[in-house]
Parts: structure tokens; C-alpha cells; sequence
């Protein structure tokens, strides 16, 4: 395995073991989409239209946008508070890696939660969710996780420096399902979001985990009056180029950070 | 001693570690609204050489510099200006190469992940190191053998004693099999066995080949330990020599212990102004107090001794060889 991989696939590996050892971190994660989704389906419960759809992909997209968003501010502070971030920093790995591995992690489990809500809105509120083409769904769900984990690095190396990395992450959590249109279509924002709900990788993975699952929703996609499956490749080509340009962003974001902290001293105690 | 280096294009002789005039100098922002921003000088001028196979010893008090020398050494920290090659490689521009090389061992139980095994440690940072997967199991169980915590290697680290998880902190260092380690306090809040068990480890990591930078705030253990030990006070090194060699710096003296009760800091003020006292340590606990007087005159001031402490109860008075702390006290407090 690649050097690089192999460090990606470590600190993914270290970050299940912590999920693993203290599972309680789970109950959260999984109650507040399951929240939201029951709250979504009882106010569209009498509408016309795919809502549930929303309502429960929006619930699930809540819970891995916040746990990778979670994890990529939390990820130094982990370090901290562990007294391990110098060793870890002292190592040849680059630490875009390490909190690769562990942003992946966690939108993993962000995915757990999306199952979770898509049982609970199939069983408990009996929302037809027959997924229509199970193989593009798989691989639409696959890439959008990685999607918003490449997202996500470019958050944490903002939160590398900042002091208040929660703050930042309590404060972009919300935005990003409204505008990937997580919640309602994007046709209903402002014309001007338009350009940055485009910009975001998930919208397209969202678009097409929607295709994949019903096609009452193929008429307010933004490919409208193609096939679904060609709609549906179109939206997962032009989220994994968007999520490579954030790969290349958030690499140069980490050279720049990594030489301004060596120069600050502001992840070291010295 | 020295050697050649290999793989650097040229061939010559090389020191493990070579600080010249290492400076670090630190931004600090104050204020909320009117911010303004002010220099502190961590590092002022180190230089220093450490010889391969060499356990060098850098001392001094709190907010001496070592810890910003070390991160300087170990790529943690750009220095603000002088020049530094360990291994032979350029602190600055080598960065990959030196931390592949060297380890690093930290001393207190944080600086491990302890909701994990130590197998599950040791094969993160072995990870970390890219130490192949070939050879990396068998590493794990070799330094889990010599630090003799193979048969805990499943438990999870917070079930385990400070001395066990400082023990996993050196396993950990060494998981590269790096040619030079640094250690900063590695025995700091050990009790007096596990402090002892850890220098034999330090040692016959020496015997082995390695070469260490160590720091310390114990000087019996640096007296122990190190070749050489150089003292740095305000980010400026103010003696370097074997611990023998540092202890001439004292010959000349000798200090006179005093075990008491009742000592207040107005009397060990007052035996700052008698003559002939070159330096006053005092250690004013609770239920005993000790203070130490280096001075010219030995056993002729004790009369003076006794005449300021006068009001304060004294249990016993010694005359002492002076050891490598008195050296060290003398060249930090002067």
C-alpha cells in the first residue's frame, strides 16, 4: 500500500477504535438527524411531492456533514487534549493525511446515520423509499461521503489555526444543508446562493442519491429532461471534480498552515 | 566521537547535532480592542555540538529555552535565525529526512492515546514513520518485551501506571528505530524506582548506539547520565562541559546545607548581602526547610548562619562537597 494511503487508512483505523471505545459519542449523531427528519416529515406530512425525500435525505445529510465537519475542527483540539499532537507533528506523515483519515472516519459514521433515518422514516412513518437503482444509489452515496469529507479538510486547515474551531463549526453547520439544497430545492433560494449551493460538491451528490432513489424527483434536478441515469453520472463527475479542486485547495491551505505554524510556534508548546 | 556520514552526496565528517547560533523569536498579540504586538525572545544564541553515540544533557530553569531548542532541532519550530543540521541534515530544508531519523520521548503520561491498546500506540506511529508492515509487528513485540510490557500490550493505556504509560512513551519513541532521540524530562513525576528504571533504559539505549539529547531539571540524573551537559539560562548557553568539568566551576566552594524551620524569604534575602556568599538556593516547604549557601568560607560562616536565623529554628547545619546542582545553581542564579 502507497505511504500515503497507509497513513490515510491509520488514522481512519484510529479514529473507529476511538468511536469504537466510546460509543455514547454515537447517541447524538444519530438523535438530532432523527430529530430533524421527524420534525421535516410532520410539517410536510399532507404535501404533495417528494418532501419526504427531503425530509429524510435531509436528515441523514445533517448527520455526515456534522460529523465530518466535527471531526476536522475537532481533530487538532483531539490531538491537544490528548498531549499527542507533537508526536504526531514530529512524524513525517503530512498532518492533510492523518486528518483525511479521520474526517473519513467520521463521515462514515455520518452515513450510519443516514441508514438510520431512512429506516426510521421507511418503518416508523412508512415513507415509500423503494430505491429505484440500488447500484447508482450505492456509489452515489460512496462518493458524496468523500465529497464532503474533502469539504471538510478544507475546513480543517482554517481550524488548524483557529483558536475557537467549535465556534466555527457550530456556525457552518447549518449552512451548508441549506444551501446544498439538503432540506428544500435549491430553486426555492435566492438566485445569488445559486453559484455557491453549485460550488459545493454535496448538492450534486445529494442530486444524485435523489435520482437514484425516486424518480418523481428527476423534474427539479438541474439536468431536468435527461435520463436519470445519465443525470445521475453527469451529477457524480461533476461532484468528484469539484472534490478534487478542494483536495488541491485544502493541500496548498495545509503547506502554507503547516510553515505558518512552525513559524508561530501556535501548535507547539515551546 | 564522529563518523562518516552516508548518502549525502559527499562524503565527510559529521556531528549528530550542530547548533549555531540558533535564535527563536516569538509574535505576541495583546489587547482585545487596541492590539498591539511584542517580541519575545525564547532562544536569544545556542550553539552546541553533539557527537554521535553522545548522551548530551541540556539543563536549565523554567523558561530557559530547552524545550524551544528541542522543537527547533526536531522541525517542530523554523528558528528566527542562526543554522542547525542534525543527522547532517538542514533543519529548515530537510524536514522529511530528519524526522524519519529521529525520535522523540516526552515525559508525564499525556502523549498517548489511552482509550487504545499499546499494541494499537505502537502501530499508529509505526504507521506514522511508514516503518514497512513486514517488519512493523515484530518491532511492536521487541519494545514491548524491553520495556516489559508485553503481557499488558492489549490493555487499554488508561488502565495502566504512570510508569507503565511512561515506559509505552519510550516504545513509542524508538518504534522508527531512530538513530538520535530526544527527551524532554523523561523521568519527571516518576517515583524514585521507576525514575531509576528509566535511566537504565536511557543507558543501555546509549549502549546500543544511540545518540540523545536529553533535558532535565535533575542534575543527579544528568550527573548520571550525560557525557556532556550544557546549562542554558535566557535562551543562552552559560557553560557546557562534562559534569566533572562543571563542577570545577564550584571547586573553590563549599556549601552549607541548613535543614530548618521558621526560614522566611527576608532571611535568605539577608544572606544574599554577606560577603563571600557566591549564591543562596532555598527550598522553604511546609514542614522542613532547606537552604544552601555556596560560599568561600565553609564551616567560618557558620556563626553568620546562625546569627540570621536567629529568630527561625535550625534542626542541622552540614558542610558539603558542592555536586553538579550547586555548579548548576551557581551558573543560573549569577
Amino acid at each position: 500500500m502507497p505511504q500515503t494511503l497507509r497513513v490515510i487508512y491509520s488514522a481512519f483505523r484510529m479514529a473507529m477504535l476511538h468511536w469504537i471505545a466510546d460509543p455514547q459519542w454515537v447517541i447524538p449523531n444519530i438523535i438530532a438527524p432523527f430529530v430533524f427528519t421527524t420534525v421535516a416529515l410532520t410539517l410536510f406530512k399532507d404535501s404533495t411531492g417528494p418532501f419526504g425525500l427531503y425530509a429524510v435525505l435531509g436528515g441523514g445529510m445533517m448527520g455526515m456533514w456534522g460529523n465530518t465537519l466535527y471531526s476536522s475542527g475537532f481533530a487538532i483540539e483531539f490531538e491537544k487534549w490528548q498531549g499527542t499532537l507533537e508526536e504526531v507533528l514530529v512524524t513525517p506523515s503530512k498532518l492533510i493525511y492523518i486528518i483525511a483519515g479521520r474526517s473519513a472516519s467520521n463521515a462514515l459514521f455520518g452515513l450510519t446515520n443516514m441508514m438510520a433515518v431512512l429506516l426510521i422514516a421507511s418503518l416508523g412513518f412508512r415513507i415509500p423509499l423503494g430505491i429505484e437503482n440500488p447500484f447508482l444509489f450505492a456509489i452515489s452515496m460512496v462518493l458524496t461521503l468523500l465529497s464532503v469529507s474533502t469539504l471538510g479538510l478544507i475546513f480543517a486547515s482554517a481550524f488548524v489555526l483557529s483558536r475557537s474551531a467549535q465556534t466555527l463549526t457550530n456556525g457552518l453547520e447549518i449552512p451548508l444543508y441549506v444551501i446544498s439544497g439538503s432540506m428544500f430545492p435549491i430553486a426555492l433560494l435566492p438566485f445569488w446562493i445559486h453559484p455557491a449551493a453549485y460550488a459545493l460538491g454535496p448538492t450534486w451528490g445529494i442530486d444524485a442519491i435523489r435520482l437514484a432513489t425516486s424518480q418523481e424527483y428527476s423534474s427539479q434536478t438541474f439536468w431536468a429532461g435527461m435520463s436519470v441515469d445519465v443525470a445521475i453520472i453527469l451529477d457524480l463527475a461533476v461532484m468528484s471534480l469539484l472534490s478534487l479542486t478542494y483536495v488541491v485547495i485544502a493541500s496548498i491551505l495545509f503547506k502554507m498552515v503547516e510553515k505558518k505554524t512552525r513559524i508561530q510556534g501556535t501548535l507547539v508548546e515551546a | 566521537m564522529t563518523r562518516k556520514k552516508r548518502g549525502r552526496g559527499e562524503s565527510r565528517l559529521e556531528k549528530a547535532i550542530v547548533a549555531g547560533h540558533l535564535c527563536k523569536v516569538f509574535s505576541v498579540t495583546k489587547g482585545t480592542f487596541r492590539r498591539t504586538k511584542t517580541q519575545v525572545v525564547a532562544v536569544k544564541d545556542v550553539s552546541f555540538e553533539v557527537d554521535y553515540g553522545e548522551l548530551f544533557g541540556l539543563v536549565g530553569p523554567n523558561g530557559a529555552g530547552k524545550t524551544t531548542t528541542i522543537k527547533m532541532l526536531t522541525t517542530m519550530l523554523i528558528p528566527t535565525s542562526g543554522k542547525a543540521t542534525v543527522l547532517g541534515y538542514d533543519v529548515q530544508r530537510d524536514v522529511t529526512k530528519i524526522r524519519q531519523k529521529i525520535g522523540i520521548i516526552l515525559g508525564g503520561e499525556r502523549g498517548l492515546y489511552t482509550r487504545v491498546s499499546a499494541i494499537d500506540n505502537l502501530r499508529y506511529f509505526a504507521d506514522l514513520y511508514g516503518v514497512s508492515s513486514s517488519i512493523r509487528d515484530n518491532r511492536i513485540k521487541e519494545l514491548l518485551q524491553f520495556i516489559g510490557l508485553w503481557d499488558r500490550a492489549r490493555d487499554r493505556v488508561e488502565t495502566y501506571s504512570k510508569g507503565m504509560k511512561q515506559r509505552l512513551h519510550i516504545a513509542r519513541g524508538l518504534i522508527n528505530n531512530p538513530e538520535l532521540i530526544f527527551m524532554d524530562e523523561p523521568t519527571i513525576g516518576l517515583d524514585p524506582e521507576i525514575a531509576r528504571e528509566t535511566r537504565k533504559m536511557i543507558k543501555e539505549l546509549v549502549e546500543k548506539g544511540k545518540t540523545i539529547l536529553l533535558t532535565t531539571h535533575y542534575m543527579f540524573e544528568a550527573d548520571e547520565l550525560c557525557k556532556r551537559v550544557a546549562i542554558i539560562r535566557n535562551g543562552e548557553i552559560v557553560a557546557l562541559d562534562t559534569p566533572s568539568g562543571l563542577k570545577k566551576y564550584v571547586i573553590d566552594t563549599r556549601v552549607v546545607e541548613v535543614e530548618g524551620f521558621g526560614i522566611t524569604d527576608k532571611e535568605v534575602a539577608e544572606f544574599k548581602e554577606v560577603s563571600d556568599v557566591l549564591s543562596v538556593s532555598a527550598d522553604l516547604g511546609e514542614n522542613k526547610q532547606i537552604l544552601k549557601i555556596q560560599t568561600p568560607k565553609g564551616s567560618e560562616i557558620i556563626s553568620e548562619v546562625q546569627e540570621i536565623l536567629k529568630n527561625s529554628r535550625i534542626y542541622d547545619i552540614k558542610i558539603k562537597e558542592p555536586t553538579l546542582e550547586d555548579a548548576y545553581l551557581r551558573l543560573v542564579t549569577n
